[in-house]
């Protein structure tokens, strides 16, 4: 892996430092952000465009990732023109355990480290410590100087915010304080990237999903 | 898409003609990027005749954007197609650069 992509950074983001494991803040939404994550790294690299109604394929070149590869595969196999909404559901919900997926790249790659944990004596678990965190500080202050800088975000930067917006990342690194005051920052550069807007409302609708499910179970 | 390029007090003016997406839009970089490589950080895009414009098209003007500023010029659009402004709305470009009805405004905005 030469370079993180943005699936494998938001992960990088989302895993707690202490347990290693995926923050449950984040966990509903971890999916979803990868897969939004896939679709922007296409976009990034030239493979796809979109517009206000549909997502398309401009290069079906392999960019040579197997993640991103098998992804732009299948939308080049797709003769309709769906929106980007529509593949961030289709990756999220019917491709799979996302987020392990992107774990073990990142062991893989070196970036964390696999640890069989005990809990209570009696469960174990698999935790993802990072091996050096260099990953979660480089992202985290892209993320910051965004926020905190009035000046014009890089892509890369405004698709990052996007995806850490949606995915409770930055419920977990700004205090509520600091969220409330640079919301307005937030909102105007999540909207500048049509697939951040698509991330953010697959997002809201889990969020309303899980609020009917609150609310219809049985007291 | 075709481009057509001039320089008048010391901004540079693109009048873009056709679709800026994914396909288009690295020819329309490398045009903007030789007005700011070569001084010129005051930047005018004329999109009367542009028809469409994707995200990869809306990338690349963020992109030049940031650099005309960095360079301490700055970037303005004028004449939006319904289409294309709604595009523009959408994504909140208006918050950070000029998007405005005519060139004369266009080159006020940017300190003509």
């Amino acid at each position: 892996m030469e370079h993180l992509t943005l699936a494998d950074e938001i992960v990088v983001l989302m895993l707690d430092d202490e347990t290693g494991a995926i923050r449950p803040l984040c966990a509903g939404f971890a999916n979803v952000a990868i897969a939004g994550g896939i679709l922007m790294e296409l976009a990034l690299l030239a493979r796809i465009d979109t517009d206000l109604k549909s997502l398309y394929v401009i290069d079906p070149k392999p960019v040579g990732d197997e993640m991103l590869d098998s992804a732009l595969q299948e939308i080049a196999a797709e003769p309709r023109h769906d929106g980007s909404k529509s593949w961030i559901r289709h990756f999220a919900f019917h491709k799979g355990d996302l987020t392990s997926h992107v774990l073990e790249r990142l062991v893989r790659a070196g970036i964390l480290r696999a640890e069989d944990r005990r809990l209570l004596w009696m469960f174990s678990r698999r935790a993802y410590p990072q091996n050096t965190g260099r990953e979660e500080r480089e992202a985290k202050g892209r993320l910051l100087a965004v926020i905190f800088d009035d000046a014009i975000p890089s892509p890369r930067d405004t698709l990052l915010l996007s995806l850490a917006d949606s995915s409770g990342v930055l419920d977990a690194i700004l205090s509520a304080d600091e969220l409330r005051k640079a919301s307005k920052r937030i909102e105007q550069v999540v909207a500048f990237e049509e697939i951040g807007r698509s991330v953010k409302a697959v997002e809201a609708e889990i969020r309303l999903q899980i609020e009917i499910a609150s609310i219809a179970r049985p007291m | 898409m075709d481009i057509n390029q001039e320089v008048t007090d010391g901004m540079a003016v693109y009048r873009i003609t056709g679709r800026i997406d994914g396909l288009t839009s690295p020819d329309l970089e490398q045009a903007l990027s030789s007005s700011i490589n070569g001084g010129t950080s005051r930047v005018i895009l004329d999109m009367r005749a542009v028809t469409y414009i994707s995200s990869a098209g809306l990338r690349c003007i963020l992109s030049t954007a940031k650099r005309a500023k960095a360079g301490q010029g700055g970037l303005a659009v004028f004449g939006l197609q319904s289409a294309v402004n709604e595009v523009f709305e959408a994504s909140g470009f208006n918050t950070v650069l000029p998007v405005v009805s005519d060139e004369n405004e266009a080159r006020l905005r940017l300190g003509a």
